[in-house]
């Protein structure tokens, strides 16, 4: 009974995504060469001679890596202080963190475009992943904070006596006490990050393109199905690679703090 | 207990003011919108509330709002008892359950845009896994109002029932095994202790999960639009599409208006959720 359940749902989810692999070694649009419906590689060899979509593919590493790298930079100091410390005004910083984690991006897309485009950073990498932060960072202080709070505060105080000042008890103590928590923080920034299309869309306007986009280019009159099957499964590599690397730290989580 | 200490604001700041700049700036900015015919970025004139007169007054407002707020109450119907049941039965699987929480995470990181596509995909009746099967008993998504919301229903749980399960899944893991062998020892039901020991416990990841979901399916564009754009006859037209239908006609005054309105709704639902969780907890 227990196993029956768990068989329907492996085939929920796996279903869409067994036609999309499948889908991804057949050739959808007959050329000279390859009549349809041949099985091959030759998707994954179109999509990786194309410099647009190799480009793509760089593009979307290069934000979400910035992002990451953002949230968990200005994350966690401000996760230490609310696991920490007392101050007036902490549980309105919650409550403001909540509320711009669930602000809809498509409420924000139009003066974030005008904004942006002031300090040129529609087009770039660096616009993407300034943005993402609006929905990754409370994300990433809501899990370090959970994985600050687990450690005895008697940890601080001992690295304090040995003369530990800030920064060295940053990085020497706290990040690797932590480290697993720093996983989980860039698996969810990642996740909400990789695959998010609305201010993707809006700020990327001629150049810059990240993945997602890059696929919705390759819809035309003549799509190649396949082909954008492939590069949707090639997209898929990084966030299963992310999902392996913290599979044994995910069942922490995070959970509502105002 | 914590000290209290002011310092730790300094701790605090860099993230207030990145999150300043892309979260209350814009907000501010699309709130003065809204109060102003927009032909260009420099031919504005104000117009007063007149946009947000003209849209709380519209029949298409209210039937679309209807329809998100339904969407929203199903889809959080279907999905966070159905994640809990699955977070449930994981844990029955003791070290096993990583590979399931690994699968119900797959979805979790198709790019969003691709999601329709997958589907559509499937129950296409020509080359589709599932699609002939669903067109030889009569399914068809396109034309009729209710089976579009099945499908829809069915892609948005497909893709979010991983996060429900993630968060629930770590709720329950965190439960010392004591309470629930204390409690089968005193004769608890299965129930009894599912509702006065692992509801409890998991009760703040299920606010998180509630409020995620909540403004998620109400905010649902990319899904809706791709796989019938609000057909049929409009019976999936939900607020987002009305918005998105603005920008791309340019009427950028009435969509930051229109946009300021959902802002609204959607804090209100946060608003009323932590007080009613923090009186909860005194």
């Amino acid at each position: 009974m227990r196993h029956l359940g768990i068989l329907a749902l492996a085939a929920f989810i796996l279903l869409p995504l067994v036609q999309a692999v499948l889908l991804s070694f057949t050739a959808t649009l007959p050329t000279d060469d390859v009549a349809e419906g041949t099985l091959g590689l030759m998707n994954y060899r179109n999509v990786l001679a194309a410099p647009e979509l190799r480009a793509a593919m760089v593009n979307s590493l290069v934000y979400v890596g910035l992002n990451v790298a953002l949230c968990i930079a200005v994350g966690l100091p401000a996760a230490y202080a609310l696991a920490r410390r007392r101050f007036t005004g902490d549980r309105h910083f919650l409550l403001m963190i909540l509320v711009f984690r669930v602000t809809p991006p498509v409420v924000l897309s139009l003066p974030i475009f005008i904004l942006f485009s002031r300090f040129g950073l529609v087009n770039s990498p660096v616009g993407i992943a300034l943005v993402h932060c609006l929905f990754n960072l409370p994300v990433a202080i809501w899990v370090l904070e959970s994985f600050i709070r687990a450690v005895p505060r008697e940890f601080d105080e001992t690295a304090f006596l040995d003369g530990h000042s800030g920064p060295s008890f940053f990085f020497r103590h706290l990040i690797p006490q932590i480290a697993p928590g720093i996983g989980v923080a860039a698996f969810f920034c990642f996740i909400f990050s990789w695959v998010e299309v609305v201010f993707a869309r809006i700020l990327t306007v001629t150049g810059g393109k990240p993945i997602t986009m890059a696929i919705q280019a390759m819809f035309s009159f003549r799509t190649d199905v396949g082909m954008v099957m492939a590069m949707t499964c090639l997209s898929l590599v990084p966030g299963v690679a992310m999902i392996w690397f913290v599979r044994n730290h995910l069942s922490r989580g995070f959970a509502l703090r105002a | 207990m914590r000290p209290h200490d002011n310092r730790a604001w300094f701790l605090v700041l860099p993230a207030l003011a990145l999150l300043g700049l892309v979260g209350a700036l814009p907000l501010l900015a699309v709130i003065n919108y809204g109060f102003h015919d927009i032909f260009s970025l420099t031919d504005v004139y104000w117009v007063g509330p007149q946009w947000f007169t003209d849209i709380l007054q519209s029949d298409r407002f209210l039937a679309s709002l209807g329809r998100s707020l339904l969407f929203s109450t199903l889809a959080l119907a279907i999905q966070v008892p159905l994640g809990i049941g699955v977070a449930l039965l994981l844990l029955g699987y003791g070290r096993q359950a990583v590979w399931g929480l690994m699968l119900v995470a797959l979805p979790l990181v198709v790019p969003w845009n691709m999601i329709p596509m997958f589907w559509l995909g499937l129950i296409d009746a020509k080359g589709g896994l599932l699609g002939p099967g669903l067109a030889a008993i009569g399914f068809d998504w396109k034309f009729t109002g209710w089976h579009t919301w099945a499908l829809i229903l069915a892609v948005d749980t497909w893709h979010w029932l991983g996060l429900v399960v993630v968060l629930a899944y770590a709720g329950l893991s965190a439960i010392p095994s004591a309470y629930m062998q204390a409690a089968a020892i005193d004769g608890a039901s299965r129930w009894a202790m599912f509702r006065h020991i692992q509801l409890p416990k998991i009760a703040g990841a299920l606010a998180i999960v509630f409020l995620l979901r909540f403004v998620d399916s109400f905010m649902i564009y990319t899904e809706a639009f791709a796989i019938n754009a609000g057909g049929p006859d409009d019976a999936t037209r939900f607020l987002t599409l009305e918005l998105g239908e603005e920008i791309k006609g340019f009427s950028y005054g009435q969509a930051a208006a229109r946009a300021t309105l959902y802002f609204l709704i959607v804090l209100a639902v946060v608003w009323a959720f932590v007080a009613a969780t923090r009186e909860r907890e005194e």
